[in-house]
């Protein structure tokens, strides 16, 4: 859920406009996660061929996924290199930290912004010197966002990423904003047609070409959950029915002294609820911490990090989902051996002990 | 209370062979009365309890419990009848292991929907009648076997039973032990007026019987 969450809110970047970027590039809502290069002089050339385009902004977007030579299933940073006139195009109107700082506004400068996230890791302050790729960077602000990517990003101006990641004059996106009035798909068609080696996306179909792929990850996951719903069942009432069995006397005692069938079905019933109490209580405290500690393995973040983000990784309506889950589970899996302890007889009891 | 049986028969089936554990009782009990059945084990006397108990069903045959067919009653009426009516100790005591004494004694009392101000009571009440006054907040592993007998005849008078069926109530117990459980029932019998039937093979339980029925290969015979 997290995951899907995380994929869906890429696409606030770049809003209502085209992104443009290499045709063979792979492209996960706003985030190219191949590194197709072209000139940063094709925006230029769209700008000035397309009479429909407004604007077109080159962007650099860095995905870091090689860190320290492991290959890391999650994208632990980013780096976006954007203009400095037009920061506005990615960010919108992002504040920064306690309005500590400034956005860097010289483009040959090594003024950048880093990510909250970023920042607490590394010690990072407003006025800090910081190391990339052997650069010496200066910070100018925090970005103070609850986005995950840019709270994992660092943002600079387009040349200054260009020269730390050797993209000389080069960028793999760029986004087109069309005049007033006129659509993106329009404005996309337009330009896949000039230029035969982009591919020019609009936020629809970036949505689209992802949705698939969401689908498939939320299958897997009800596909998962109904495994774990389905084994939970079957464990909880096989280790119910041996209770029962082993306590056969008690239950045919219950019977010969007269106990409502209603009593006997509750009283088994009750237990099983109180095991998904106790064990729903358990779960989402070891499965929480376990969920930080695999992420933290992961991404390389340290996992105290994650705690002051808690509730926004695992929040309290999912705890109450599972939690609400798990009881109802051990109510479910109580059910049979429950009828089974209404079905104890005193006199069936005792004949098969002695 | 009256309990009365004509032609009571329960057979078993045994692989392929079939077996009568009781064959055509005709027994009848009357208020007050302290009745002992006495046979060896497999004779049919635990069968007959649990039946006279409404604890089970007959193969053929009827039990009248006050002129009424018990096979005619429901099971909620006869479990109804279980509760209010009839009071149940067993050879090996039966208690629940995770209640204490007092809850072990609380228990039909509370099944009977008695407000807990009066299970308290009562229940403190009858472990003190029983002499266990003072292992309230025992559990049944922390007692001995004669003072968990004395918490399950306590638990069987919970809810001032007419009658009291106790099956080899005395079979686990050593023979001072057994005496003085003897001495309670009969005790019981004449003060609370409570009807008790025992199935037995101890004699000392014999010699305080009003009526006294032998019971051998599932057929019952008055001896005194």
């Amino acid at each position: 859920m997290r995951y899907t969450s995380v994929i869906e809110e890429m696409n606030v970047f770049f809003s209502g406009q085209v992104m443009v970027v290499s045709k063979d590039t792979i492209v996960i809502q706003a985030i190219p996660i191949t590194r197709g290069a072209f000139p940063q002089s094709l925006a230029e050339e769209i700008k000035g061929n397309i009479k429909e385009v407004e604007k077109a902004v080159p962007v650099l977007f860095i995905t870091s996924i090689n860190f320290e030579g492991i290959i890391q299933p999650v994208p632990p940073n980013f780096t976006i290199g954007i203009p400095v006139e037009d920061w506005g195009l990615i960010l919108g109107l992002t504040p920064l930290k306690g309005n500590v700082g400034h956005y860097p506004t010289n483009e040959s400068s090594n003024e950048v912004l880093v990510g909250a996230s970023l920042a607490d890791q590394y010690n990072w302050t407003v006025n800090k010197e910081i190391r990339v790729n052997g650069y010496k960077l200066n910070v100018t602000g925090i970005l103070d966002t609850k986005l995950a990517i840019l709270n994992r990003s660092i943002i600079m101006p387009l040349k200054l990423a260009q020269k730390i990641y050797t993209y000389p004059k080069s960028a793999n996106i760029i986004a087109v904003k069309p005049i007033e009035g006129y659509s993106q798909k329009d404005l996309a068609d337009t330009i896949e047609q000039q230029i035969s080696y982009v591919q020019a996306l609009t936020e629809t179909e970036r949505n689209d070409m992802i949705q698939p792929v969401l689908a498939q990850v939320e299958t897997w996951n009800l596909g998962i959950q109904a495994v774990i719903f389905i084994m939970s069942l079957i464990l909880v009432m096989t280790v119910t029915l041996m209770s029962v069995s082993e306590r056969r006397r008690d239950f045919a005692t219950l019977d010969a002294m007269g106990a409502p069938l209603s009593y006997v079905f509750r009283v088994v019933i009750f237990e099983t609820s109180l095991i998904g109490v106790l064990g729903g209580i358990l779960g989402i405290v070891f499965g929480s911490l376990a969920a930080l500690v695999l992420a933290s393995l992961y991404t390389n973040i340290p996992l105290a990090m994650f705690f002051p983000t808690f509730y926004e990784i695992i929040p309290p309506f999912y705890m109450c989902e599972i939690f609400l889950a798990v009881v109802f589970v051990c109510c479910l899996g109580g059910i049979i051996p429950a009828i089974n302890a209404t079905r104890m007889r005193i006199a069936e009891v005792l004949r098969a002990e002695y | 209370m009256e309990i009365k049986t004509i032609d009571l028969t329960k057979t078993y089936r045994l692989g392929p062979s079939e077996i009568t554990a009781v064959n055509k009782v005709n027994f009848e009990v009357n208020e007050a009365k302290f009745v002992a059945i006495v046979g060896p084990s497999g004779s049919g006397k635990s069968t007959l309890l649990n039946l006279v108990g409404l604890n089970d069903y007959p193969t053929s045959g009827k039990i009248f419990i006050d002129d009424a067919d018990a096979s005619l009653l429901s099971s909620s009426k006869r479990r109804k009848i279980r509760l209010f009516r009839m009071g149940f100790v067993f050879q090996t005591f039966n208690l629940l292991p995770t209640l204490t004494a007092l809850e072990n004694v609380e228990l039909p009392m509370s099944l009977a929907d008695k407000p807990q101000k009066e299970q308290r009571e009562k229940a403190l009440r009858l472990l003190e009648t029983v002499g266990l006054g003072k292992r309230l907040f025992h559990r049944p592993k922390e007692l001995s076997m004669g003072e968990m007998q004395r918490v399950a005849i306590a638990r069987a008078l919970a809810n001032e039973p007419e009658i009291i069926i106790a099956d080899e109530p005395t079979g686990e117990l050593d023979s001072k032990t057994a005496k003085e459980i003897i001495a309670l029932l009969f005790d019981i019998n004449r003060k609370e007026k409570t009807a008790v039937i025992v199935a037995t093979h101890d004699e000392k339980i014999v010699d305080v019987a009003d009526t006294i029925y032998t019971i051998q290969d599932g057929r019952l015979r008055l001896e005194s």
